[in-house]
């Protein structure tokens, strides 16, 4: 072992110190030293020893010590020894300066370094050493230039000056000047080859920053050599493995990095790298301490840049956004320029694309787009914040970029897809079918969620059948294939489970026995939802009813498939069961909006009005009021009270009017292109009578809801005509009523039906109207009204044709048959009323009957006079017929008396003519007694009837104008106006009451009894009218419900829409979490 | 399995055609096709050209249904009036008119023996036996009323529509307005049970002829639905038509269905499938009836006949093998 000898002062002997046992206390060396006065360079060479051993302290002491003044004067012509130990003692505490963490003693200790390097200079100004220490200080502390112009000084005094050779390669390769760093290292190497491995490091570095990967590999390898426990060339050896990006490469990087770990737990550069491999596979707690470590000993701010990324994916791939946000922060805060490490700026726009702030996200995203022009990520996460941010257009634009940057890119054409969906769904499905062909080119598997979208749209445009496929591509093998197929026989059910079909579940459980695969994995679901709404758009319900059941039976709390089968079973009218499996939904989600309204809108079915207000009023709150439907049910709602006439209310009646016209409006006001709110606003400015107004917005609702499959508004077309109808286009009206009819209803809805016979009986079309009531009756056999009204149309085309002034005897026969077509139909709802089959007074259809019964006497008369006339005029027609015949006989006979004369046979012609003329008396008086007699005095008299029915009817006529008017108001109800119509009904009653019993009273005399009964005939009329009028009103009102219905039915059907979109929601998650992934892998790029 | 048009008459009738029904064939002549129709009269045609055999008047307000008497001698018609008018086939001589107030007429079969017609009653919530030798009115048959009716329910529920006898005659089904249906034992003149699953009016029902107990039911709900009647259990329940099923008759061999629907289409099923095979779509408005020609000769399905009317005025023919 090496030992030095310690003179002793004035003898030749020598105190041998070992160097590997020097004493623990310094002072008893420092006394030897001081007694015996050593030269300094045993000093430094203790000072040394003990550095070595690690024993920092008394290093200190003996340096300390040996720069103290009193050493300063005794060895004051010792100057180079003691400029060394200055310089040691500099080095020391720039050494200290450097790993230190802390800002303050950071600076102190740069402070005294500095003091002594000063203190060294003062000795010589020219000690290269000094320089060099000077040099290395000035690198720590990061003045790079000055540091180049000190080493510039000993370089310029000794080209070949080792320590400064490398402190200038530093200072080159810290400004980046990594060939001239390279050319430095290289000559330190050829003057001084033995030198430590650390200058190879150096050249590596500059080789590896030269991107000669290989060389600088050789480098570090070599490094390794000299020095195994090389910690910097082993991280760099790791990080060259680690970038390989191969399994085996990675893994010996990180074996690199463990090891250098080992050796040094404190390089902030390793414990980064073992961080991001620790985030990769998934140790978030390990990447935490590695990273607080890292940023605890380094103050590099690239470094620690990458620290508090690291930190900061950590969290945000566990979802702790706020703080992820922070520490990308931080790390950004730790860039000068976004290019050095962009990084941190597309992890704090994504946490901030999370959190909500658009507008800070879009900066740093565009940042990381003016480093990456043609990120394809990046293009389409500034897309859809684009679109976040209202500015779809642009959006658009950044994705279009994105597919045209990569057009093999299919994650650019879902994206693309995605936003497309909500403005323009074909170019929608472009994008979609290119994403798809792109995959299954490229061998991938087509994810669920696209063919799920591609089947959607096609199933918005109607395009059925390619729907089907794609949804059947995305749902995949499973068990609902065989259901589909119908390989599974699966309606069995008693009698008991037969209401009840859509709740049972059995079927799953016997074939769960029966170890059929029900596995349904949950990226499935939604596909095979839409599939199942889809079967139910082509009509097959079964298997739409089971896939529905299996989505349940899977996963109960899937509130759409109840409220599907809920309306599947609402629609078959199995009120019951619908109510159940809403409820079913309500215990899934007891706020479900979409739940509630559906309920709602079965309470109402129900005619449970004040439990369907309270169900709307929760729905609507459950939704904050934000939910546009349970509003619209509302105001439906309140609209429907106005409407109804059992209770006369005006005041009421206003206030619900109201009510609902504010409902509406809210609605619009939320929703400007809500076709439901719209109709409604619509309706009530009709009850109104702001008819022109109104017809603009059903016109405009009618034209915007031509576009969808999904959206059917009959009402609009009802409504338009009865806007028609209300306005006296009855031509138009009843073309709307048809149309509407068959386009939306299949002719199936009777109501509609009833509305156009009106509008025939008001344009006085008794025919048309008689056959559209017959097709009524027809369709909804128990609904006697439509009887009864049938009736009061047959009445009513007697009454009209007989008194109509010129009329053939087959009119009046026509109209006689029709009577009694009527008569009987009356009587048959007499007969019925007291099993109470309908609604009716049983008296007034007694005055039909006796009206009818009357008219027919009254027709008989008039039938008789027609056939008299009828035949009177024949009569004239057949003398005239006979004159000329006769004529034509003479003239004949003429000629062929003469021709006869000429043969002498006049006699036997004489007799022909004779008998001709027998034949013609014969057949004319065949005729005549053909004939009832008729009396002349009939006649006037029913004549004068007649005067006086005309005479009496013109003024009833006005009045039935008027009437009319009246009834048509009310059919259109403004408040005020039923209020008088309604007086007039009564008064009408009244009135009707007594001519009636005058009918029976005055039977005697003829003509007050004519006038008395045409009175009320009159009256009758009106009174049938207003008759007519409340099943009409009813319907209407029934109608009306009709109209919830309709958008009830909407409602479910919508339900896949808004599926839909909260699937594309998902979607879009996905796709941020794709998006997050692509980031990540780059993010392995990152090199300081 | 398939059906093929044979031949179409267009404005068959002035008006909407709602019923139809084949005569079965005497010796003298082939079965006919009777038709009936709002216009108000029934027609007689003759296969396979749809020759027009004889226009019958009579009647006011629209037919609703008319059915043939096993014998093909007579038939009868049903209006909205609610007559029932029994008439010689061949003569067009009025051997009754059939009235029982206040239940109106809606559908009418008579049984396989020809010796009762049964006559669906409407509101009156029953079915009117008629003897068709005297023509007296034998039994009605009353749908038992539910034990508490609210008195808020206007109208009647129970409103009967349609009217089937089992093959066998014993058993008689009628389908109403609430989508029941309702067996009765005929010979006991009893009530016997409900089937249940509809919601919707059953317009139309049938007995499976060679499964006596399998009786079929179309709906407003859209959907055929199959019954064990005796069973009272739904064996089975078909969809596809997009809106009322208003009419279903079954091939005289038992393996096919026929319905007609509002959704303008007559569908053919499979029965052994239980789906739709066939769909066809040459009417351009409501099928009313369908109805299947019955077999001259047992066993042998070709030269089976398909007939349907619809509102579209026009009636249809086709053949099915």
């Amino acid at each position: 072992m090496a030992s030095v000898y310690i003179p002793v002062q004035n003898s030749e002997e020598e105190v041998r110190v070992a160097l590997d046992q020097l004493p623990r206390d310094a002072s008893d060396i420092l006394d030897i030293l001081k007694a015996e006065q050593a030269p300094l360079d045993l000093w430094l060479i203790i000072a040394r020893e003990y550095f070595k051993q690690g024993k920092i302290d008394q290093f200190r002491q003996i340096l300390e010590e040996g720069s103290s003044p009193e050493i300063d004067e005794y060895y004051a012509d010792v100057r180079y020894e003691r400029i060394a130990i200055l310089n040691a003692l500099g080095a020391y505490y720039s050494y200290l300066g450097k790993i230190e963490t802390k800002q303050r003693e950071k600076e102190e200790h740069f402070i005294l370094a500095t003091q002594y390097y000063n203190k060294a200079s003062r000795i010589d100004m020219h000690e290269p050493s000094t320089w060099v220490g000077k040099g290395q200080l000035l690198l720590g502390k990061g003045e790079i230039e000055q540091a180049f112009a000190a080493f510039k000084i000993v370089l310029d005094g000794d080209r070949d000056n080792v320590p400064a050779l490398l402190g200038q390669a530093c200072v080159e390769f810290n400004r980046g000047r990594y060939s001239d760093s390279l050319e430095l290292y290289k000559r330190a190497l050829i003057v001084h080859p033995d030198c430590p491995g650390a200058v190879r490091l150096g050249i590596g570095l500059c080789r590896y920053k030269l991107g000669q990967f290989e060389k600088a590999r050789q480098a570090f390898l070599r490094v390794l050599q000299l020095d195994p426990e090389n910690v910097e060339a082993l991280v760099a050896l790791a990080i060259m493995d680690m970038r390989t990006n191969k399994v085996g490469g990675i893994r010996r990087g990180v074996e690199k990095m463990h090891k250098a770990f080992e050796i040094y737990p404190y390089c902030a550069m390793a414990l980064n790298y073992l961080a991001n491999h620790f985030f990769f596979t998934g140790q978030h707690f390990l990447v935490e301490q590695l990273t607080e470590t890292a940023l605890a000993v380094t103050t590099h701010g690239p470094t620690k840049s990458h620290s508090y990324y690291n930190l900061a994916r950590s969290y945000h791939s566990k979802g702790d956004y706020e703080k992820a946000g922070l520490y990308y922060m931080a790390s950004v805060k730790e860039i000068n320029k976004p290019h050095a490490f962009i990084f941190p700026y597309y992890g704090l726009g994504q946490v901030q694309l999370k959190l909500g702030d658009f507008r800070s996200s879009l900066s740093n995203f565009e940042k990381v787009l003016e480093v990456y022009p043609d990120n394809c990520e990046t293009l389409r996460v500034l897309g859809h914040i684009y679109v976040q941010l209202g500015q779809v257009e642009k959006g658009q634009e950044f994705m279009r970029k994105a597919t045209k940057v990569d057009p093999r890119d299919a994650q650019a054409f879902l994206d693309l897809g995605e936003l497309l969906i909500s403005s323009d769904t074909g170019a929608a499905l472009d994008a979609f079918k290119t994403a798809r062909s792109l995959l299954k080119k490229g061998g991938q598997e087509v994810p669920v969620e696209l063919l799920n979208n591609i089947g959607v749209i096609h199933f918005e445009r109607g395009e059925l059948e390619l729907a089907e496929q794609s949804l059947k591509e995305a749902v995949g093998d499973g068990v609902w294939r065989s259901f589909i197929e119908g390989k599974v026989n699966v309606s069995t059910a008693d009698a008991t489970a037969c209401t009840r079909l859509y709740k049972d579940m059995q079927i799953f459980t016997q074939l769960e026995a029966d170890n059929v695969n029900l596995e349904l994995p949950w990226n499935k679901v939604t596909a095979l939802f839409n599939l199942a709404r889809l079967l139910e758009q082509l009509h097959r319900m079964e298997i739409a009813s089971i896939l529905y059941r299996l989505i349940i039976y899977k996963y109960p709390d899937y509130i759409d498939a109840y409220l599907r089968l809920a309306a599947i079973s609402k629609a078959q009218n199995n009120i019951q069961l619908s109510i159940e499996l809403v409820n079913d939904a309500l215990k899934v989600n007891e706020k479900c909006p979409n739940a509630l309204s559906m309920l709602g809108e079965l309470e109402l079915k129900n005619d449970d009005w004040v439990k369907a207000k309270e169900t709307f009023r929760a729905a609507s709150e459950a939704a904050d009021g934000k939910d546009s439907y349970s509003t619209l049910s509302l105001g439906n709602w309140n609209y429907f009270a106005a409407m109804r006439n059992e209770k006369r209310a005006p005041k009421l009646e206003a206030t619900h009017l109201e009510k609902a016209k504010e409902l509406y409006t809210k609605v619009l006001v939320q929703h400007n292109s809500n076709l439901y709110a719209a109709n409604g606003a619509g309706v009530v400015l009709a009850e109104k009578g702001q008819f022109d107004v109104s017809k603009d917005i059903f016109t405009q609702v009618q034209e915007a809801a031509s576009g969808s499959i999904f959206i059917q508004l009959p009402d609009v077309w009802v409504n338009i005509a009865h806007v028609y109808f209300a306005q006296g286009n009855f031509a138009l009206a009843v073309k709307m009523y048809q149309n509407c009819l068959r386009k939306f209803y299949h002719n199936t809805d009777s109501h509609i039906l009833l509305y156009m016979a009106r509008t025939h009986y008001e344009a006085e079309q008794w025919q048309d109207c008689k056959k559209t009531l017959l097709r009524a009756i027809h369709l909804s056999p128990a609904n006697y009204v439509l009887r009864f009204d049938a009736g009061v149309a047959m009445q009513k085309f007697s009454a009209s044709t007989l008194q109509k002034q010129k009329r053939t005897a087959d009119e009046v026969r026509s109209a006689v048959a029709e009577l009694q077509n009527a008569v009987r139909v009356f009587s048959q709802m007499a007969a019925g009323a007291n099993l109470h089959y309908h609604g009716f007074d049983e008296k007034k259809i007694d005055t039909h009957v006796g009206y009818c019964k009357h008219l027919l006497e009254a027709a008989k008369v008039h039938c008789e006079v027609a056939q008299r006339e009828e035949e009177q005029a024949r009569q004239r027609l057949e003398l005239a017929r006979q004159l000329a015949l006769a004529e034509e006989a003479r003239r004949k006979a003429e000629e062929q008396r003469k021709k006869q004369l000429e043969k002498r046979k006049l006699e036997d012609e004489q007799k022909r003519v004779q008998q001709q003329e027998e034949h013609f008396r014969r057949v004319k008086e065949q005729w005549k007694s053909s004939m009832p007699a008729s009396k002349r005095r009939e006649r006037s008299d029913a004549d004068d009837e007649e005067g006086g029915h005309s005479e009496k009817r013109r003024r009833k006529g006005g009045k039935r104008r008027k009437k009319e008017r009246s009834s048509k108001s009310q059919y259109e109800t403004e408040e005020a106006e039923a209020e008088i119509d309604d007086q007039e009904d009564e008064d009408a009653h009244l009135n009707y009451g007594e001519p009636a019993d005058q009918m029976h009273d005055q039977d005697d005399e003829a003509e007050e009894n004519a006038q008395g009964v045409l009175a009320a005939a009159g009256l009758e009329d009106s009174d049938a009218e207003v008759e007519a009028v409340p099943p009409v009103n009813a319907s209407r009102r029934r109608k009306a419900w009709s109209e919830s219905d309709e958008e009830e039915e909407q409602r479910p059907e919508s339900s896949p829409v808004r599926e839909n979109s909260a699937e594309l929601q998902e979607s879009d998650g996905e796709f941020m979490a794709d998006k997050e992934k692509p980031n990540r892998d780059e993010a392995v790029d990152d090199e300081d | 399995m398939k059906i093929a048009g044979l031949k179409s008459v267009e404005n068959a009738h002035d008006e909407s055609v709602w019923a139809a029904a084949w005569v079965p064939a005497t010796e003298s002549r082939p079965a006919l096709l009777l038709t009936g129709s709002l216009d108000e009269t029934v027609k007689l045609w003759r296969p396979d050209e749809l020759a027009l055999e004889r226009t019958n008047a009579g009647h006011f307000l629209g037919v609703v249904s008319v059915a043939a008497h096993p014998s093909g001698v007579i038939a009868a018609s049903a209006s909205i009036d609610s007559f029932v008018r029994v008439f010689d086939v061949d003569t067009n001589a009025t051997i009754a008119t059939l009235e029982a107030p206040p239940s109106e007429v809606w559908q009418m079969q008579f049984d396989p023996k020809g010796t009762t017609l049964a006559v669906a009653g409407g509101g009156s919530a029953s079915i009117k036996l008629w003897d068709t030798a005297t023509w007296e009115l034998i039994a009605t048959l009353s749908i038992p009323r539910p034990e508490q009716p609210k008195p808020s329910e206007k109208g009647n529920k129970k409103f009967v529509l349609s009217v089937a006898w089992s093959p066998d005659g014993r058993r008689l089904a009628c389908g109403s307005m609430d989508g029941t249906i309702s067996i009765f034992d005929v010979a006991r003149a009893k009530f016997l049970h409900h089937l249940e699953g509809h919601f919707m009016p059953v317009r139309s029902l049938v007995f499976s002829p060679v499964e006596p107990r399998l009786l079929f039911s179309a709906s407003d709900d859209a959907h055929v639905h199959m019954y064990d009647s005796e069973g009272k259990s739904l064996v089975g329940s078909m969809s596809g038509h997009a809106s009322w099923v208003l009419s279903v008759d079954v091939s005289p061999d038992g393996a096919a269905l026929a319905t007609g629907s509002s959704d303008r289409t007559v569908r053919l099923w499979d029965l052994s499938m239980r789906a739709a095979v066939q769909t066809m779509s040459n009417h351009s408005d409501q099928v009313w009836g369908v109805a299947f020609r019955p077999m001259a000769g047992a066993g042998v399905r070709a030269g089976g006949r398909l007939a349907s009317v619809s509102d579209d005025k026009s009636i249809s023919l086709y053949d099915y093998s």
